[in-house]
Protein backbone atom coordinates (compact mmCIF):
# COMPACT_ATOMS: atom_id res chain seq x y z
CA UNK A 1 0.00 0.00 0.00
CA UNK A 2 1.03 3.20 -1.05
CA UNK A 3 0.60 4.69 2.93
CA UNK A 4 2.88 2.44 3.76
CA UNK A 5 6.01 3.25 1.13
CA UNK A 6 5.89 6.74 1.40
CA UNK A 7 6.38 9.34 4.43
CA UNK A 8 3.40 11.12 5.30
CA UNK A 9 3.37 15.07 5.43
CA UNK A 10 3.22 15.83 9.15
CA UNK A 11 1.20 18.61 8.16
CA UNK A 12 -1.91 15.98 6.70
CA UNK A 13 -1.07 13.69 9.70
CA UNK A 14 -1.17 16.94 12.42
CA UNK A 15 -4.71 18.01 10.93
CA UNK A 16 -6.22 14.17 10.81
CA UNK A 17 -5.37 14.00 14.51
CA UNK A 18 -6.55 17.31 15.08
CA UNK A 19 -9.97 16.38 14.13
CA UNK A 20 -9.77 13.27 16.23
CA UNK A 21 -9.07 14.90 19.12
CA UNK A 22 -12.04 17.27 19.12
CA UNK A 23 -13.97 14.01 18.77
CA UNK A 24 -11.96 12.78 22.03
CA UNK A 25 -12.69 16.61 23.78
CA UNK A 26 -16.33 15.90 22.86
CA UNK A 27 -16.20 12.36 24.23
CA UNK A 28 -13.87 12.16 27.46
CA UNK A 29 -11.11 15.22 26.92
CA UNK A 30 -8.32 16.27 24.98
CA UNK A 31 -5.35 14.07 23.33
CA UNK A 32 -2.67 13.51 26.97
CA UNK A 33 0.28 11.56 27.73
CA UNK A 34 1.23 12.77 31.02
CA UNK A 35 -1.10 11.87 33.05
CA UNK A 36 -1.63 8.11 31.90
CA UNK A 37 2.39 7.55 32.27
CA UNK A 38 1.69 8.66 35.95
CA UNK A 39 -0.89 6.13 36.43
CA UNK A 40 1.11 3.41 35.03
CA UNK A 41 4.06 4.16 37.26
CA UNK A 42 1.49 3.94 40.32
CA UNK A 43 0.22 0.58 38.82
CA UNK A 44 4.28 -0.44 38.59
CA UNK A 45 4.93 1.12 42.33
CA UNK A 46 1.47 -0.36 43.67
CA UNK A 47 3.03 -3.92 42.11
CA UNK A 48 6.88 -3.28 44.18
CA UNK A 49 5.82 -2.20 47.27
CA UNK A 50 2.21 -3.47 47.75
CA UNK A 51 1.24 -1.48 50.62
CA UNK A 52 3.87 0.58 51.47
CA UNK A 53 2.79 2.43 48.79
CA UNK A 54 0.20 3.91 51.21
CA UNK A 55 3.25 5.30 53.00
CA UNK A 56 3.52 7.96 50.01
CA UNK A 57 0.70 10.25 50.17
CA UNK A 58 1.20 11.58 46.69
CA UNK A 59 -0.37 7.82 45.56
CA UNK A 60 -3.45 8.42 47.69
CA UNK A 61 -4.63 11.69 47.53
CA UNK A 62 -3.29 13.04 43.99
CA UNK A 63 -2.96 9.92 41.64
CA UNK A 64 -4.58 6.68 43.47
CA UNK A 65 -3.51 3.86 41.22
CA UNK A 66 -6.49 2.58 38.37
CA UNK A 67 -6.11 0.29 36.11
CA UNK A 68 -9.34 1.93 34.31
CA UNK A 69 -8.12 4.79 33.55
CA UNK A 70 -8.65 5.84 29.77
CA UNK A 71 -5.82 8.20 29.56
CA UNK A 72 -3.13 4.70 29.79
CA UNK A 73 -4.79 3.49 26.74
CA UNK A 74 -4.25 6.55 24.54
CA UNK A 75 -0.18 5.65 25.48
CA UNK A 76 -0.28 1.65 25.04
CA UNK A 77 -2.59 2.58 21.49
CA UNK A 78 0.27 4.96 20.26
CA UNK A 79 2.61 1.94 21.16
CA UNK A 80 0.54 -0.19 19.51
CA UNK A 81 0.06 1.95 16.69
CA UNK A 82 3.42 2.84 15.73
CA UNK A 83 4.37 -0.80 15.98
CA UNK A 84 1.84 -1.75 13.44
CA UNK A 85 3.33 1.29 10.87
CA UNK A 86 6.80 0.22 11.26
CA UNK A 87 6.50 -3.32 10.75
CA UNK A 88 3.83 -2.40 7.10
CA UNK A 89 6.38 -0.22 6.72
CA UNK A 90 9.18 -2.86 6.85
CA UNK A 91 10.72 0.11 9.38
CA UNK A 92 10.93 -2.14 12.68
CA UNK A 93 14.33 -2.86 13.75
CA UNK A 94 15.83 -2.55 17.08
CA UNK A 95 18.01 1.02 17.25
CA UNK A 96 20.39 0.83 20.08
CA UNK A 97 22.29 3.95 21.23
CA UNK A 98 25.67 3.60 20.84
CA UNK A 99 27.62 5.66 23.21
CA UNK A 100 27.89 5.98 26.52
CA UNK A 101 26.84 9.91 26.38
CA UNK A 102 23.78 9.32 24.75
CA UNK A 103 22.77 6.61 27.24
CA UNK A 104 23.09 9.27 30.17
CA UNK A 105 21.58 12.09 28.29
CA UNK A 106 18.49 9.88 27.75
CA UNK A 107 18.40 9.17 31.61
CA UNK A 108 19.06 12.27 32.42
CA UNK A 109 16.48 13.63 29.93
CA UNK A 110 13.89 10.83 30.97
CA UNK A 111 13.97 12.11 34.72
CA UNK A 112 13.87 15.27 33.87
CA UNK A 113 10.12 15.24 31.92
CA UNK A 114 9.37 12.45 34.31
CA UNK A 115 9.57 15.16 37.14
CA UNK A 116 8.64 18.13 34.65
CA UNK A 117 4.99 16.61 33.58
CA UNK A 118 4.55 15.49 37.40
CA UNK A 119 5.26 18.92 39.11
CA UNK A 120 3.64 21.23 36.33
CA UNK A 121 0.56 18.74 36.71
CA UNK A 122 0.59 18.70 32.47
CA UNK A 123 2.73 17.43 29.83
CA UNK A 124 3.31 18.87 26.61
CA UNK A 125 0.96 17.08 24.57
CA UNK A 126 -1.73 18.94 26.67
CA UNK A 127 0.27 21.98 26.67
CA UNK A 128 0.13 22.14 22.67
CA UNK A 129 -2.83 19.91 21.99
CA UNK A 130 -5.37 20.67 25.19
CA UNK A 131 -4.24 23.44 27.21
CA UNK A 132 -3.25 26.02 24.47
CA UNK A 133 -6.81 25.57 22.36
CA UNK A 134 -9.02 25.75 25.44
CA UNK A 135 -7.22 28.66 25.85
CA UNK A 136 -6.35 27.76 29.67
CA UNK A 137 -3.97 30.15 31.51
CA UNK A 138 -1.72 27.30 32.12
CA UNK A 139 -1.24 26.70 28.44
CA UNK A 140 0.25 30.08 28.07
CA UNK A 141 2.69 29.53 30.81
CA UNK A 142 3.27 25.86 30.01
CA UNK A 143 4.03 26.93 26.36
CA UNK A 144 6.57 29.98 27.86
CA UNK A 145 8.07 27.23 30.04
CA UNK A 146 8.15 24.40 27.38
CA UNK A 147 10.26 26.82 25.01
CA UNK A 148 12.26 28.54 27.51
CA UNK A 149 13.39 24.70 28.47
CA UNK A 150 13.97 23.69 24.82
CA UNK A 151 16.02 27.02 24.34
CA UNK A 152 18.24 26.10 27.45
CA UNK A 153 18.26 22.43 26.24
CA UNK A 154 19.33 23.40 23.07
CA UNK A 155 22.56 25.18 24.55
CA UNK A 156 23.93 22.76 26.23
CA UNK A 157 23.24 20.27 23.61
CA UNK A 158 25.29 22.33 21.17
CA UNK A 159 28.06 22.56 24.16
CA UNK A 160 28.08 18.73 24.16
CA UNK A 161 28.54 18.21 20.41
CA UNK A 162 31.29 21.14 20.02
CA UNK A 163 33.04 19.08 23.02
CA UNK A 164 32.34 16.44 21.49
CA UNK A 165 33.28 17.32 17.51
CA UNK B 1 -19.94 5.99 28.80
CA UNK B 2 -18.42 3.22 30.89
CA UNK B 3 -14.35 2.85 32.07
CA UNK B 4 -14.09 0.00 29.63
CA UNK B 5 -15.34 1.86 26.30
CA UNK B 6 -13.45 4.99 27.79
CA UNK B 7 -10.19 2.86 27.62
CA UNK B 8 -11.46 1.01 24.10
CA UNK B 9 -12.02 4.74 22.10
CA UNK B 10 -9.26 5.94 23.90
CA UNK B 11 -6.75 3.36 22.76
CA UNK B 12 -8.64 3.28 19.10
CA UNK B 13 -7.23 7.30 19.51
CA UNK B 14 -3.95 6.32 20.49
CA UNK B 15 -3.30 3.94 17.60
CA UNK B 16 -4.74 6.32 14.82
CA UNK B 17 -2.48 8.51 15.95
CA UNK B 18 0.63 6.43 16.78
CA UNK B 19 0.31 5.00 13.04
CA UNK B 20 -0.23 8.81 11.52
CA UNK B 21 3.00 9.61 13.65
CA UNK B 22 5.34 6.67 12.83
CA UNK B 23 4.23 7.29 8.87
CA UNK B 24 4.95 11.09 9.28
CA UNK B 25 8.04 11.08 11.84
CA UNK B 26 6.55 14.07 13.02
CA UNK B 27 7.73 14.76 16.74
CA UNK B 28 7.08 17.60 19.67
CA UNK B 29 10.77 17.62 20.48
CA UNK B 30 11.44 18.48 16.45
CA UNK B 31 8.68 20.91 16.34
CA UNK B 32 10.81 23.40 18.89
CA UNK B 33 14.57 22.58 18.58
CA UNK B 34 14.26 22.34 15.10
CA UNK B 35 13.18 25.80 14.97
CA UNK B 36 15.93 26.79 17.71
CA UNK B 37 18.58 24.70 16.90
CA UNK B 38 18.61 24.58 12.81
CA UNK B 39 15.86 26.82 11.63
CA UNK B 40 13.93 24.45 10.11
CA UNK B 41 10.20 24.35 10.25
CA UNK B 42 8.83 20.92 9.03
CA UNK B 43 7.45 19.84 12.67
CA UNK B 44 6.83 22.80 13.67
CA UNK B 45 4.24 23.96 11.05
CA UNK B 46 2.35 20.75 11.09
CA UNK B 47 2.24 21.52 15.07
CA UNK B 48 0.91 25.65 14.28
CA UNK B 49 -2.24 23.69 12.04
CA UNK B 50 -3.05 21.11 14.34
CA UNK B 51 -3.21 23.89 16.80
CA UNK B 52 -5.24 26.22 14.72
CA UNK B 53 -7.65 23.80 14.14
CA UNK B 54 -8.00 22.70 17.57
CA UNK B 55 -8.41 26.28 19.04
CA UNK B 56 -11.65 26.85 16.59
CA UNK B 57 -12.99 23.41 17.42
CA UNK B 58 -12.62 23.65 21.18
CA UNK B 59 -13.44 27.06 21.91
CA UNK B 60 -16.46 26.70 19.26
CA UNK B 61 -17.59 23.89 21.27
CA UNK B 62 -17.23 25.10 24.36
CA UNK B 63 -18.87 28.23 23.21
CA UNK B 64 -22.06 26.07 23.53
CA UNK B 65 -21.01 24.52 26.72
CA UNK B 66 -19.96 20.83 25.23
CA UNK B 67 -16.89 18.94 25.42
CA UNK B 68 -14.45 18.10 28.84
CA UNK B 69 -11.93 20.93 29.45
CA UNK B 70 -9.31 20.24 31.84
CA UNK B 71 -9.88 21.33 34.81
CA UNK B 72 -7.23 22.64 37.67
CA UNK B 73 -5.80 25.41 39.02
CA UNK B 74 -2.47 26.42 37.53
CA UNK B 75 0.71 28.56 38.89
CA UNK B 76 4.20 28.93 39.04
CA UNK B 77 4.65 25.07 39.04
CA UNK B 78 3.24 25.12 35.84
CA UNK B 79 5.77 27.06 34.14
CA UNK B 80 9.06 25.26 35.96
CA UNK B 81 7.57 22.02 35.13
CA UNK B 82 7.31 22.26 31.58
CA UNK B 83 10.75 24.23 31.80
CA UNK B 84 12.31 21.06 33.06
CA UNK B 85 10.41 19.04 30.59
CA UNK B 86 11.88 20.78 27.61
CA UNK B 87 15.37 20.56 29.03
CA UNK B 88 14.90 17.29 29.16
CA UNK B 89 13.20 16.56 26.14
CA UNK B 90 16.29 17.77 24.00
CA UNK B 91 18.57 16.02 26.14
CA UNK B 92 16.40 12.69 25.58
CA UNK B 93 15.65 13.60 21.74
CA UNK B 94 11.97 12.75 22.73
CA UNK B 95 8.98 13.70 24.14
CA UNK B 96 6.10 11.99 25.47
CA UNK B 97 4.73 11.21 22.37
CA UNK B 98 7.72 10.16 20.89
CA UNK B 99 8.91 7.71 23.30
CA UNK B 100 6.09 5.50 22.61
CA UNK B 101 6.34 5.84 18.71
CA UNK B 102 9.60 5.38 18.37
CA UNK B 103 9.69 2.62 21.18
CA UNK B 104 7.22 0.95 18.70
CA UNK B 105 9.48 1.58 16.07
CA UNK B 106 12.01 -0.81 17.87
CA UNK B 107 14.22 2.15 19.29
CA UNK B 108 15.93 1.29 22.52
CA UNK B 109 17.08 3.87 23.72
CA UNK B 110 13.01 5.54 23.60
CA UNK B 111 12.23 2.93 25.89
CA UNK B 112 14.95 3.67 27.75
CA UNK B 113 13.69 7.10 28.11
CA UNK B 114 10.05 6.09 28.60
CA UNK B 115 11.51 3.91 31.72
CA UNK B 116 13.37 6.99 33.19
CA UNK B 117 10.50 9.28 32.78
CA UNK B 118 8.19 6.96 34.85
CA UNK B 119 11.32 7.29 37.04
CA UNK B 120 11.09 10.74 37.70
CA UNK B 121 7.56 10.71 38.50
CA UNK B 122 8.16 8.42 41.06
CA UNK B 123 10.74 10.76 42.70
CA UNK B 124 8.35 13.82 42.17
CA UNK B 125 5.60 12.00 44.14
CA UNK B 126 8.08 11.41 46.70
CA UNK B 127 9.13 15.10 46.61
CA UNK B 128 5.38 15.92 46.94
CA UNK B 129 4.79 13.96 50.09
CA UNK B 130 7.29 15.89 51.92
CA UNK B 131 6.45 19.59 50.32
CA UNK B 132 2.68 19.04 49.67
CA UNK B 133 3.21 21.48 46.49
CA UNK B 134 1.63 22.44 44.17
CA UNK B 135 -1.86 22.12 46.03
CA UNK B 136 -3.51 18.82 45.32
CA UNK B 137 -6.66 19.00 43.25
CA UNK B 138 -9.09 18.48 46.21
CA UNK B 139 -7.28 21.44 47.68
CA UNK B 140 -7.31 23.89 44.14
CA UNK B 141 -10.06 26.92 44.75
CA UNK B 142 -10.25 28.18 41.14
CA UNK B 143 -8.74 31.34 42.71
CA UNK B 144 -5.14 33.31 42.79
CA UNK B 145 -3.21 31.83 45.80
CA UNK B 146 -0.32 33.94 46.15
CA UNK B 147 1.01 31.76 49.09
CA UNK B 148 1.08 28.57 47.21
CA UNK B 149 1.68 30.93 44.06
CA UNK B 150 -0.96 29.61 42.34
CA UNK B 151 -2.96 31.94 39.37
CA UNK B 152 -5.88 29.58 39.54
CA UNK B 153 -7.89 28.28 36.73
CA UNK B 154 -9.05 30.55 33.50
CA UNK B 155 -9.84 29.55 30.15
CA UNK B 156 -11.83 30.69 27.12
CA UNK B 157 -14.97 29.17 29.03
CA UNK B 158 -14.53 31.72 31.87
CA UNK B 159 -13.64 34.48 29.20
CA UNK B 160 -16.99 33.95 27.68
CA UNK B 161 -18.82 33.69 31.23
CA UNK B 162 -16.97 37.08 32.52
CA UNK B 163 -17.50 39.65 29.50
CA UNK B 164 -20.45 38.20 27.99
CA UNK B 165 -18.70 37.29 24.87
CA UNK B 166 -18.63 33.68 22.93
CA UNK B 167 -15.32 31.58 23.61
CA UNK B 168 -15.53 31.20 20.06
CA UNK B 169 -14.65 35.21 19.43
CA UNK B 170 -11.24 34.32 21.32
CA UNK B 171 -10.50 31.32 19.67
CA UNK B 172 -10.72 33.18 16.79
CA UNK B 173 -8.19 35.60 17.96
CA UNK B 174 -5.59 33.25 19.26
CA UNK B 175 -6.43 31.27 15.64
CA UNK B 176 -5.34 34.06 13.87
CA UNK B 177 -2.55 34.93 15.89
CA UNK B 178 -1.34 30.99 15.00
CA UNK B 179 -2.13 32.09 11.59
CA UNK B 180 0.39 35.02 11.61
CA UNK B 181 3.12 32.90 13.13
CA UNK B 182 2.45 30.20 10.37
CA UNK B 183 2.83 32.85 7.51
CA UNK B 184 5.93 34.17 9.58
CA UNK B 185 7.30 30.97 9.09
CA UNK B 186 6.74 30.69 5.44
CA UNK B 187 7.74 34.00 4.57
CA UNK B 188 11.35 32.63 6.68
CA UNK B 189 11.71 29.28 4.45
CA UNK B 190 10.90 31.17 1.32
CA UNK B 191 14.54 33.53 2.14
CA UNK B 192 16.05 30.31 3.09
CA UNK B 193 15.18 29.28 0.00
CA UNK B 194 16.37 32.04 -2.29
CA UNK B 195 19.82 32.31 -0.02
CA UNK B 196 20.30 28.47 -0.89
CA UNK B 197 19.47 29.35 -4.90
CA UNK B 198 21.59 32.26 -4.84
CA UNK B 199 24.92 30.11 -2.82
CA UNK B 200 23.94 27.92 -5.61
CA UNK B 201 24.37 30.16 -8.52
CA UNK B 202 27.39 31.16 -7.75
CA UNK B 203 28.90 28.53 -6.74
CA UNK B 204 28.16 27.16 -10.39
CA UNK B 205 29.47 29.97 -11.28
CA UNK B 206 32.98 30.37 -9.54
CA UNK B 207 33.07 26.27 -11.30
CA UNK B 208 32.87 27.26 -14.62
CA UNK B 209 34.99 29.95 -14.01
CA UNK B 210 37.74 27.62 -12.74
CA UNK B 211 37.44 25.35 -15.71
CA UNK B 212 37.45 27.84 -17.96
CA UNK B 213 40.50 29.13 -16.24
CA UNK B 214 42.30 25.90 -16.39
CA UNK B 215 40.82 25.23 -20.66
CA UNK B 216 42.90 28.52 -21.07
Amino acid sequence: MEFFRKTLDPIIALAAIAVLDIFMFLLMGAWTVGGGETMMTGLMAQAVLGDELDRIPFWSIVFPPHADYWKIYISLGMLFGAFVGAVASKEFYLRVPRHLSEWVLITIGGLLMGFGIRLAYICNVSTFFGLMPEMNLGGYLAMSGIIAGAWVGSLIYKKLLERDA
Amino acid sequence: MTPIVECLVAFLFGSVAGLLMQRSRFCNTAALRDAIMFKTYRNTKAMLVAMMILTVGFTGFMSVGAGHPLQFDVGLNTFAGLFLFGIGMVLAGACTVSTWVKAGEGNIGALWALIFTFVGMFLFSLVWSASWWPPAPQTMTGQINAPALQLGFANAQTLQDKFGIPAIVFGLAQTAFLALLYRGILRRERAQHAEHEKHQREHQKKKAARAAAVEV
